[in-house]
């Protein structure tokens, strides 16, 4: 009998905070219309330090996570074709494309285009490309582009480097406050800055959890419920949704419930997954294998503390010049390394990600480092975060198939 | 007894092995525009030959096409197949470079015949079996004459892309350029080879090194990728069938009560 029902059920286990997690998406949309109706709406890049527009009342959404969104619904090629016939390079980033496509015509996408922005607010510690992606956007919706700029770190953050972004930052603030007439208030700061420690916290307590065996989270989990630690670190309801979240976890760790139903093989994988084929992940579980832990969903691991706008701002220069992207192969190998001790993986998947030449450069020299330091095995596979077209799916097959038969 | 059956891009193989592990049976056929036809195919032609019903036989499948083998037990990759081949017949081999119609592929072979590392280009034909395919046509010869050919230059031209497409048009502009067909076919070996070096290097060039697929019958590519990597290269004396003969081993030693 019970094997019969095993028969039946699918290798995965569907987290009921998922549920919650469409009804987030709806709300953060609604509020993202209403800003952008009320002229306050930023887009903001995902590795900006978003809790200075949320202190100062700003409504924020992210190209990037609209993009995912593309990516998953498979129109991405549909919609880059549209940035591809204004003479966009099919070698841009597909984030970019699509980005830049929806804004050109909303009408031939499905969900439309993010809400008209009255501010664009790029960081490039995880890129150079959002900087001109960001200027196109600016082209065409009228509204300013607020660069901020951190200089890459090689192992510590210089003096003078650090002095630059912190008077950025200063800068930040006094352009939203003189552009949209608004006061940066001590007690509001306090608040952002809480809210937004202990959705971080939650988050890592989840990512942490994934070191029992079974793993209560697999890959699609993390790459889903990434989304408000994103987008609204600093709100409420960012952080009551990790409560949620941490609960369901470590529910699952307590009663040893895995995310897949036969755990056999622990993998780790690197950069953006393939949102046109989130379900490589599902076959792979009806093989029992799970990704207890990935580089990407981790980045987004910056815990900041701070009490005042002096602590707030020295807490900002610190957590988001420290990105890996923005630290050298060196800072990623180590946290590959990290990961695969940490959460005891048999090996390793490296999607390199076509039009992401940021998080893909040095892939193939980081394979060899991090087999070298840590004894397993690692390959890999090529395609795009959103543009389906290069992405192959039998020769993904080839090559991880023929790492699972290194490690059975 | 374990039959291996390898469905590549442009050939399909079949190996059956005694359960000494001795080659009692093989083909070798164009896979064509279907690989179901081409299996089908492959099976009579090693059941006729040994003169052995296969009923009851297990077989493993391997190779592109392997999916549509749909009397194999299993299917294993060709990367993993090819290692435990070459392992079955020489185990000494450290590196294998398996250069096939559709893609290129270095292995490093560790101690159980299991690969331990691996390389592969599969996204575009340059360094691959197409590559040469290509310009064998516009020197208007056969893929057969196209490596003689090219070992009689004295002094191969240069062929700057790697690229199909734009190695192409370089080899036309040397024909206008009243070059001489051995200088142009040496050309392309080097060009094409210099990618198969960087595959290799990738994954460690430990001899002794093995080369397998179509590609390892053209003497002009072994020559030149000798040169290039600076090793003598042992070449098993089929060096198409590896693939299905590794996964006839592994058919095998499934029958003996193995993986």
């Amino acid at each position: 009998m019970t094997e019969e029902r095993a028969a039946e059920e699918k290798p995965y286990r569907r987290l009921e905070t998922q549920a919650l997690l469409q009804q987030i998406a709806f709300r953060h949309g609604l509020e993202a219309m209403e800003a952008s109706e009320n002229g306050n709406l930023a887009w903001v890049t995902s590795g900006f330090p978003v809790e200075i527009p949320i202190a100062l009342d700003l409504g924020v959404v992210y190209p990037e996570q609209a993009g995912a969104i593309i990516g998953a619904q498979k129109i991405g090629p549909e919609v880059s074709n549209i940035a591809e016939d204004l003479g966009y390079s099919q070698e841009l980033c597909s984030y970019a494309r699509v980005s830049i496509g929806s804004t050109e015509k909303p009408d031939e996408v499905p969900m439309g285009s993010l809400p008209t922005p009255q501010l664009l607010l790029a960081c490039n510690n995880i890129c150079g490309t959002v900087l001109k992606w960001y200027d196109a956007i600016s082209e065409m919706t009228g509204a300013p582009v607020y660069l901020l700029d951190t200089p890459p770190i090689d192992k510590v953050q210089l003096p003078h480097n650090q002095e630059y972004v912190r008077r950025g930052v200063e800068r930040l603030i006094e352009f939203i406050e003189s552009h949209f007439n608004r006061t940066f208030e001590e007690a509001r700061i306090r608040e952002v800055a809480e809210l937004s420690s202990k959705a971080t916290g939650l988050w890592i307590r989840a990512l942490e959890a994934c070191k029992t065996k079974p793993s209560p989270l697999n890959c699609a989990d993390r790459f889903l419920t990434m989304a408000p630690v994103v987008s609204s670190r600093g709100t409420e309801h960012c952080a009551e949704f990790y409560e949620t979240f941490v609960a369901e976890v470590e529910n699952r760790v307590k009663n040893g419930i895995g995310a897949i139903r036969d755990e056999k093989i622990r993998l780790l994988w690197d950069n953006i997954p393939p949102w046109h084929t989130l379900k490589f992940f599902n076959i792979l579980a009806s093989r029992g294998v799970v990704f207890p832990a990935d580089t990407y969903t981790h980045a987004w691991t910056g815990n900041m503390v701070a009490v005042d706008k002096s602590s707030l701002l020295d807490q900002v220069v610190e957590t988001y010049s420290r990105v890996y992207l923005n630290m050298g192969l060196d800072a990623k190998v180590d946290k590959m390394c990290q990961l695969i001790k940490d959460y005891d993986l048999d090996g390793f998947v490296m999607f390199s990600v076509r039009s992401c030449k940021r998080y893909s450069l040095g892939q193939l020299v980081s394979k060899e480092l991090v087999t070298e330091r840590t004894g397993v095995p690692g390959v890999i596979i090529e395609g795009d975060m959103v543009d389906s077209r290069v992405y192959n799916a039998a020769q993904i097959e080839t090559r991880v198939d023929a790492l699972l038969e290194m490690l059975m | 007894m374990g039959v291996g059956i390898d469905v590549g891009s442009t050939t399909t193989k079949g190996v059956l092995l005694d359960s000494s592990g001795k080659i009692v049976a093989k083909s070798l056929m164009l896979t064509g525009a279907s690989a179901t036809q081409a299996v089908e195919q492959t099976v009579r032609n090693i059941s006729s030959s040994a003169n052995i019903d296969l009923n009851g036989v297990p077989v493993i499948s391997t190779g592109y096409g392997r999916a549509r083998v749909e009397l194999a037990a299993k299917s294993v990759t060709e990367i993993t197949c090819h290692s435990v081949g070459v392992h079955h017949i020489n185990p000494e081999i450290c590196l294998l470079i398996d250069v096939g119609g559709q893609d290129a592929k270095a292995i490093r072979i560790g101690s159980s015949g299991r690969p331990e590392d691996f390389e592969l280009n599969d996204k575009c034909s340059a360094g691959t079996g197409r590559f040469l395919e290509v310009m064998a046509r516009v020197l208007e010869i056969s893929l057969d004459e196209l490596g003689p050919l090219a070992l009689q230059s004295k002094k191969p031209c240069s062929i700057s892309s790697t690229c199909t497409v734009f190695a192409e048009s370089e080899v036309i502009g040397h024909i206008g350029a009243g070059e001489s067909a051995a200088d142009i076919a040496a050309g392309v070996h080097v060009s094409m080879v210099s990618k198969i070096a960087a595959l290799s290097k990738r994954v460690g060039v430990k001899e002794p090194v093995c080369v397998t697929g179509g590609v390892a019958l053209n003497p002009a590519f072994r020559h030149h990728l000798s040169n290039q990597l600076g090793v003598e290269l042992w070449v098993p004396e089929e060096p198409q069938l590896t693939g299905a003969l590794g996964a006839a081993v592994l058919a095998l030693e499934r029958n003996a009560g193995g993986k």
